[in-house]
């Protein structure tokens, strides 16, 4: 028989299988190594620590769990969150990944290794990555074999999709949360295709843990659904699908309504709903069959099947009214948002507000996915040619979340897993075809199947590709192989594994050598494209900035925890803190002080009314402020040095928010100029000017150019020479480049006059004392 | 003052009285010179006493101590003139009937009559000091009040005596010209540049007694400027941690730093923060940043707060000196705090540093001990320290643990501590320090032993856990808990 | 003309001043209401009576520009829903419905107005308060009250946030679209008489497998993007790749998608179809084919990224 190249023959079946597992756990844990390193550019280039916004609450959660035990941070009230209101931690977040990280933390010390708190939390998602890897490991497994499994996992373990939510220190739901996914879903194909209720289990309780971690669970609530729907609509319907749905609605449902927050939603609301009719229609299905099986009668069967389709369609109706008589919620504003994308701009401007809810672009799918994009489509085609269970399954995964990511930025992360598995079938498919060193020429001998695996990296491949392919020949000796041309191969091809195969393969080596060549270099660059995105896009805190001395070297910009760590320490423990709500998280993990709004955005006429503060002009602030007990008012202002991330470029959104709930004392139209520019130098509106956050912004920003224009660095205007004045605050402290400016409110007049007369008469009398300050030069 | 020094004899007090109001015709005052430098948190008191025995064998002098002087004094130590070694002093406490602090000296050789020495007493006080104005802006001077007595006082009779107050700077706003003193025929007081003298005093009889200070005693005050941050670390823990495996001396300060100056009036202002660092005449009470000499030969050093690293610090390094070579080099660390650190402002942080164990201990093969030298504080020129807490913590398994403190701490305690890859733990060895000053650093000498057995412990603790590890592993995949064959 | 303008505004004064009495106005406005169904067309004059300075009534003024010779189009696409929602408030029982006026002034009938205002843009909508009477605003507010543009020019949110200064809600209901559901209905219908047709197409795995592909990769093209955001098909000045990382135009959409099609194509040929290939010499020249396709199409793509993000450092062919 004809070889494009010779191979060892003299290697008994154990060995090879032995061998190639040895190498796949070698290759696993080299992957799960890359996978942890490349997530650690963070820490190499800046530090150990808590990035961006959401993971400084968590973190200071799980600081509580790990100091005052699992039950004080259950109950935990929050007074400092949401001033007055306070807020009941416990019952307000999914617990997972706190619990996650406490258990770490307790086993670690357990152990008498003493690990910081912080490291934990920082290299949290780094670990779970790896793990990640694994489970995308499994699933592939289950749908190609090992070798498609290792690329998924490699693939998994570097794409920037992923990475983006999950660098060392972004402590974030999402860190652990895609382990969960996939590991739920490998365990559902599992039980699909065993039909065991130990893995129908398995998948109830990685549910449950999912459920308790990330919101994001409703992905499965009804990715499973859809799927068993399918399969059912296919006519697919088994006693394997059964169990297998059966055991883990029941047990994941009970399982689910455990964590407090989710509490009986899975009863009430509409996410969840499509889960439970599955499950009665499966419980009819199977009666169906059931009776099916012992009545042998046309007429019959076909009523009964009527029957069932009528009950199903019931069903939705009944639904539909409970939905209508309001017994069920319908679906929540973030969820329906997917749907009606019109919808968040319009009635939820909060969520409309957040960048990461914005739609996505298509250079941002390139960003994150590379190559893996184009061969999505191709390893969907693959799983349709042999169209098994868990096949069905990839390809509702990938028409859904490639909708979702469309809509949403953030939902790139349920995308990345199953393009790295339909491009790893892709690709290991054609690896396969191409390293197989057998050509095709019909040959007498039909030789017996030995059976084996195929993983790209090992002698056991070559050895069990030809065994495999062996079998293949053996059935194309019989057939005939007289095709020729595209159309006829595209036929075949279709053709797949239900009709027999004819006679395929690769002839020569130069072809088997450029294919191969050609991927390995589409690897590379992939390798170097993702090391290229995450160094440069994914790995900053956004807490500290880096930029560049005129040597080249770099420069930290630290304002944010400078003015932090000035609150915590020059402050009282009860100095109420008013910012727009990105930063309350923050200022509670490293000010530790209490704030009027923060990043889990429950109470939308809070935040208007620290919008509306921050947008009208002082002396109606000021009650405001009084009113909340604010001492000190943190605003961010990277006009300075051009930190574009600002409170002047949000201050529309502030305007709006607050215009949602005062539109009689609160317009954006007055906060453009006629010609409806926004902007903030001397033609800016009226409105603008007097606001207060303009006021706190540019006080006396101008001073410091002395004499030369004040110039904007992000707006790129030149602000007016003569600055605002404040009369019912005073400048308590700005940061090195300026970007946080903190302002303390003054108190009430003693004499009982209000703070502007007040002032005024304070300066006059200055006046006459003192002659008038030295005028500042400008400072380099 | 110590009061350490008090515990043991103040018991005996009572026994002793005699012998000092004995004592107090034994010696006369030939002459009393103090000089008092003012400072920021630190105030040095040097007071020279030229003694002359009128008895044969006199040779404990005892010196007296007000009410306020001892509150204020941190350190107090006794040397014959142009000697360098100390003389043995005792504590005799609180005497109440003449309401003072006593302490005597052992002269090193009994004196005849007529015979004389000069003892030379060096005080460091701490708190002495307290900003006038209470308040400043941000531009304004900053000055300091300093009280003190007119007159140095002793158990015995004086013949002349003076008191010079040298302040930092030429700028003294006010000084007190005390009214009818007797003791002098010319003026009171004298003021030469930074430096303001009062007496000479002529024959003073035995002070050192109430009704003296009531009737004669005066007070003194001096209003200064000050141009430099007055700096208080109101808690220091270092933790210094042993490890033979790594050959490394880890030390450990956190830092709780407080600007004891004038109270920041109004707001800080970054703007004029700016310009004034840019026609570089910053405020005298701001400390921008804080020059560190740390020992020579360190690594690793690591310096964050409670949010994380700060990076606002310049670093040099110099390598470390071969033993015995007295060479004192040092490691510059300019440390910037995250703030400008203004009147009446805190800021804590976290200072460290790894060095080689060999630059710190050695290994006494007659005993078989290890000696560790641990340094109690990182000096810090004209700041106080107010609480110390030194932790040494010792390789595991060290046994036979023996300190010797340079002064004798207010607390001592040795508890286990337990780290990284630990079984039993380590001795750790705490000792606590109040009040102390650039006169106070000293080593701390640790001796030890470290059997062999104990530095096996990491390894084999290690190597159990992984072969267990294993085992386990092996186990697992060999059992087969399938209810139903394939 | 220019010059008229400020005489005109000259001649309006007059008005505010020597303005009638409240109640002769209010009757007027009523009866002018009346006529043009709950619309009230102005000029100077009626704007100046509308906006009396003593009102005891609230009113929205619609300023606008309909002439073709202005040529505004949102103000030809925002007139109709204005005028259905005045229409909708003509409805009202008359107590209420005397307390609120809608009225449009057209640009050309009413300049010195618009001199007056300021206004350089059209379609603008004030809301003006009542100055007297129980409805008049806490705030004391006499300015008028700017409508937000920012949901569009739809009928629905403008009665909705109108129907907040009324003194009773505003009875709009979007009229029902028959046309839409009359093609629903037809489609259906289509489809259900021809289900033995359509069967097979739905039984068939590929008809599947080629919609999921297509809409997987319209998806991953940015079509979401384009139609959220209303991104238009091309730019100004027929560029058709939008300059910025996040942001593209309707074209990049179909040129994307297509190429990712194409190398997805070239994939599965290699994978699926050369293999079948019985004689060497076609299989070889296929495959280097498809390889070379794969290489220019992916060169392809990376420069179009290239322009999309500057600053990305790797390339390939091209």
């Amino acid at each position: 028989m004809p070889l494009a190249y010779s191979l060892p023959s003299d290697l008994s079946p154990a060995t090879v299988t032995n061998t190639s597992s040895l190498l796949r756990i070698i290759a696993l844990a080299l992957i799960s190594g890359a996978a942890i390193a490349s997530r650690l550019f963070a820490v190499v280039n800046f530090e150990s620590i808590i990035h961006e916004f959401d993971p400084w609450f968590n973190y200071r959660a799980t600081k509580v769990l790990a100091e005052k035990g699992f039950y004080a941070f259950w109950n935990w009230f929050d007074h400092t969150a949401w001033y007055p209101l306070g807020r009941v931690v416990g019952g307000t977040i999914y617990p997972g990944l706190m619990a996650t990280s406490g258990v770490i933390y307790n086993v670690l010390h357990a152990l008498n290794l003493p690990v910081d708190i912080r490291n934990i939390c920082v290299l949290l998602a780094p670990g779970f990555s790896a793990l990640t890897a694994w489970s995308t490991y499994m699933f592939t497994k289950e749908l190609k074999d090992e070798s498609a499994g290792l690329l998924a996992a490699a693939f998994i373990g570097i794409a920037p999709g992923y990475i983006s939510r999950s660098v060392a220190g972004s402590y974030d739901n999402e860190a652990i949360a895609i382990f969960l996914l996939m590991f739920t879903f490998y365990s559902w194909i599992k039980a699909l295709k065993t039909g065991s209720a130990f893995f129908g289990t398995l998948t109830a309780l990685f549910y449950f843990y999912m459920v308790a971690a990330w919101g994001g669970y409703a992905f499965i609530t009804n990715m499973i659904p859809l799927h068993a729907l399918t399969l059912i609509l296919m006519g697919r319907f088994s006693s394997r699908l059964y169990v297998a749905y059966s055991s883990w609605y029941a047990i994941g449902t009970l399982a689910s309504m455990q964590v407090p927050f989710v509490g009986f939603q899975p009863v009430r609301t509409s996410e969840h709903m499509a889960a439970l009719g599955v499950f009665g229609l499966l419980q009819i299905v199977a009666f169906a069959e059931l009776v099916r099986a012992h009545v042998s009668s046309r007429q019959f069967q076909s009523i009964l099947f009527g029957s069932v389709i009528v009950i199903g369609v019931l069903g939705v109706l009944a639904f539909a009214g409970l939905t209508y008589k309001g017994w069920i919620a319908p679906w929540t504003g973030r969820f329906y948002s997917l749907w009606d994308t019109g919808y968040a701009k319009k009635y939820i401007p909060i969520i409309a507000s957040v960048s990461e809810h914005q739609p996505t672009a298509w250079p941002s799918f390139f960003m994150d996915l590379q190559f893996l994009i184009f061969l999505f489509p191709a390893g969907v085609i693959l799983c349709f040619r042999e169209l098994r269970d868990e096949h069905v399954f990839v390809i509702i995964y990938a028409v859904v979340a490639s909708y979702f990511a469309g809509v949403m930025v953030r939902l790139m992360l349920t995308l990345t897993p199953v393009v790295c598995v339909a491009a790893a079938v892709a690709f290991s498919s054609l690896l396969d075809t191409y390293i197989d060193p057998v050509e095709p020429e019909v040959s007498e001998v039909a030789v017996p199947v030995t059976g084996g695996d195929s993983s790209a990296a090992s002698p056991a491949t070559v050895d069990g590709a030809v065994s495999s392919k062996k079998a293949k020949k053996a059935a194309a000796a019989v057939a005939d192989a007289s095709s020729t041309g595209i159309a006829s191969g595209i036929v075949a091809a279709i053709g797949g594994q239900s009709k027999s195969p004819k006679a395929r393969g690769i002839f020569g080596l130069d072809t088997r050598f450029l294919i191969v060549v050609n991927a390995l270099g589409m690897l590379l660059f992939f390798v170097l494209h993702c090391t290229y995105v995450t160094s440069s896009a994914y790995s900053s805190p956004s807490v500290v900035l880096a930029s560049q001395n005129p040597d080249g070297s770099q420069h930290i910009i630290d304002d944010f925890r400078e003015a932090y760590y000035w609150l915590r320490q020059n402050t009282p423990q009860d100095a109420v803190v008013m910012s727009w709500w990105d930063y309350g998280y923050q200022i509670a993990g490293m000010a530790d002080r209490p704030t009027l709004v923060d990043n889990n955005t429950w109470n939308n006429t809070h935040i208007a009314t620290v919008g509306k503060a921050m947008s009208s002009p002082e002396e109606v602030a000021y009650p405001i402020l009084r009113k909340h007990d604010v001492d000190y008012v943190l605003i961010i202002f990277g006009g300075l040095i051009g930190y574009s991330g600002d409170d002047i470029n949000k201050f529309l959104w502030m305007v709006r928010i607050a215009q949602g709930v005062w539109p009689d004392e609160i317009q954006e139209p007055n906060y453009f100029t006629p010609k409806g520019e926004y902007r903030i130098d001397d033609a800016a509106s009226p409105t603008m000017k007097n606001s207060l956050m303009y006021k706190m912004s540019y006080y006396r920003f101008a001073e410091l150019f002395g004499g030369s224009q004040a110039v904007d660095r992000v707006r790129g205007q030149q602000v007016p020479k003569t600055g605002p004045t404040l009369d019912y605050l005073d400048e308590a402290f700005t940061s090195e480049n300026w970007i946080v400016r903190i302002y303390q409110v003054k108190k009430e007049d003693l004499l009982g006059r209000d703070l502007k007369t007040a002032n005024a008469f304070a300066n006059g009398k200055k006046r006459k004392k003192s002659k008038p300050l030295a005028r500042r030069k400008a400072l380099a | 003052m110590p009061r350490h020094w008090r515990a043991p004899l103040s018991l005996l007090l009572s026994a002793f009285l005699p012998l000092c109001t004995l004592a107090a015709n034994s010696f006369e005052n030939t002459a009393i010179v103090r000089t008092v430098e003012l400072g920021g948190a630190l105030v040095h008191v040097t007071t020279t006493y030229a003694v002359k025995a009128l008895e044969d064998g006199s040779s404990v002098y005892t010196i007296a101590l007000g009410e306020r002087e001892h509150a204020h004094t941190a350190w107090l130590e006794a040397k014959l003139k142009g000697q360098t070694e100390r003389l043995p002093l005792e504590d005799f406490g609180y005497h109440r009937d003449s309401g003072f602090y006593l302490y005597t000296i052992e002269l090193p050789k009994a004196l005849n009559v007529n015979q004389t020495s000069n003892l030379v007493i060096e005080t460091v006080q701490t708190h002495a000091t307290y900003p006038w104005p209470e308040e400043a802006a941000q531009k304004d001077p900053q000055s300091l009040k300093y009280h003190s007595e007119l007159l140095v006082l002793s158990p015995y009779k004086t013949a002349v005596q003076r008191t010079k107050i040298r302040s930092p700077s030429p700028q003294v706003h006010s000084y007190t010209t005390p009214e009818d003193v007797e003791f002098t025929t010319d003026a009171v007081v004298t003021k030469a540049g930074a430096t303001i003298t009062y007496g000479p005093f002529y024959d003073i009889p035995p002070s050192a007694i109430q009704d003296f200070v009531d009737k004669k005693q005066k007070e003194i005050v001096i209003h200064y400027a000050f141009d430099y941050p007055v700096l208080e670390i109101t808690e220091l823990r270092r933790t210094a941690e042993i490890s033979h495996w790594g050959a490394n001396l880890n030390i450990q300060d956190n830092i709780n730093l407080h600007n004891a100056g004038p109270r920041l009036k109004g707001h800080f202002s970054r703007l004029e923060h700016q310009s004034q660092a840019y026609f570089g005449k910053a405020a005298p009470h701001v400390l921008p940043s804080l020059q560190l000499h740390l020992p020579a030969g360190i690594h690793d050093v690591y310096y964050y707060d409670l949010v994380g690293n700060v990076s606002t610090s310049h670093l040099r390094t110099t390598p470390s000196t071969p033993k015995g070579t007295e060479a004192n080099r040092f490691s510059f660390l300019e440390l910037r705090p995250r703030y400008p650190l203004l009147g009446g402002w805190n800021y804590s942080f976290t200072l460290g540093w790894d060095s080689s164990l060999s630059d710190y201990a050695g290994f006494d093969s007659k005993t078989g001990k290890y000696v560790v030298g641990v340094p109690i504080m990182t000096v810090i020129p004209s700041v106080v320290v107010d609480d110390a807490e030194v932790a040494i913590i010792l390789p595991e398994g060290a046994t036979d643990v023996d300190y010797y403190a340079p002064y004798p701490a207010l607390s001592e305690s040795i508890s286990t501590h337990i780290t990284y890859l630990d079984t039993i733990g380590r001795p750790k060895v705490t000792l606590k320090y109040q009040q102390l000053t650039d006169k106070h650093g000293g080593v701390i000498y640790v001796t030890y032993k470290v059997p062999f057995t104990a530095h096996l412990r990491k390894p084999v603790a290690v190597a159990t856990a992984f072969i267990g590890f294993f085992a386990l592993a092996f186990a697992v995949k060999r059992v087969d808990i399938r209810l139903r064959r394939k | 003309m220019l010059l008229l303008l400020p005489l005109l505004a000259l001649l309006s004064i007059p008005f505010c001043l020597a303005a009638p009495s409240a109640e002769s106005a209010h009757e007027q406005l009523v009866k002018l209401a009346a006529a043009n169904n709950g619309l009230i067309k102005l000029d100077d004059n009626l704007y100046n009576l509308l906006t009396h300075p003593n009102r005891n009534w609230s009113a929205s003024i619609h300023l606008t520009a309909l002439d073709p010779r202005r040529r505004c189009a949102p103000c030809k696409e925002f007139d109709p829903s204005f005028t259905a929602v005045a229409k909708a408030w003509s409805q009202v029982p008359k107590p209420q419905r005397d307390n609120h006026f809608f009225a449009t002034a057209d640009f050309d009938d009413t300049m010195a107005t618009f001199q007056r205002l300021g206004l350089q843009s059209a379609p603008v909508v004030h809301i003006h308060l009542p100055v007297e009477g129980d409805r008049r605003p806490a705030s004391g507010r006499t300015a008028p009250i700017v409508y937000d543009f920012s949901n569009g020019f739809d009928a629905g949110p403008l009665a909705e946030q109108l129907s907040v200064y009324t003194p009773v809600p505003i009875p709009y209901k979007a009229p029902i679209d028959w046309a839409k559901y009359g093609t629903a209905v037809g489609v259906g219908l289509i489809i259900l008489s021809g289900i033995r047709v359509f069967l097979p197409i739905l039984r068939s795995r590929w008809a599947w497998a080629a919609g999921t592909v297509i809409t997987s990769l319209v998806m991953t093209s940015g079509f979401m993007f384009v139609r959220i955001r209303g991104m238009p098909q091309s730019g100004a000045n027929g560029q058709w790749i939008a300059p910025g990382y996040q942001n593209q135009f309707g074209q990049e959409v179909q040129v994307v998608s297509f190429i990712y099609g194409l190398l997805s194509a070239a994939f599965l040929m290699l994978t699926l179809v050369t293999p079948y290939q019985t004689q060497p010499y076609r299989q070889r020249a296929q495959i280097y084919l498809w390889s070379g396709v794969i290489l220019v199409m992916f060169s392809v793509l990376i420069s179009l990224f290239r322009v999309k993000n500057r600053g990305y450092p790797f390339k390939l062919l091209l």
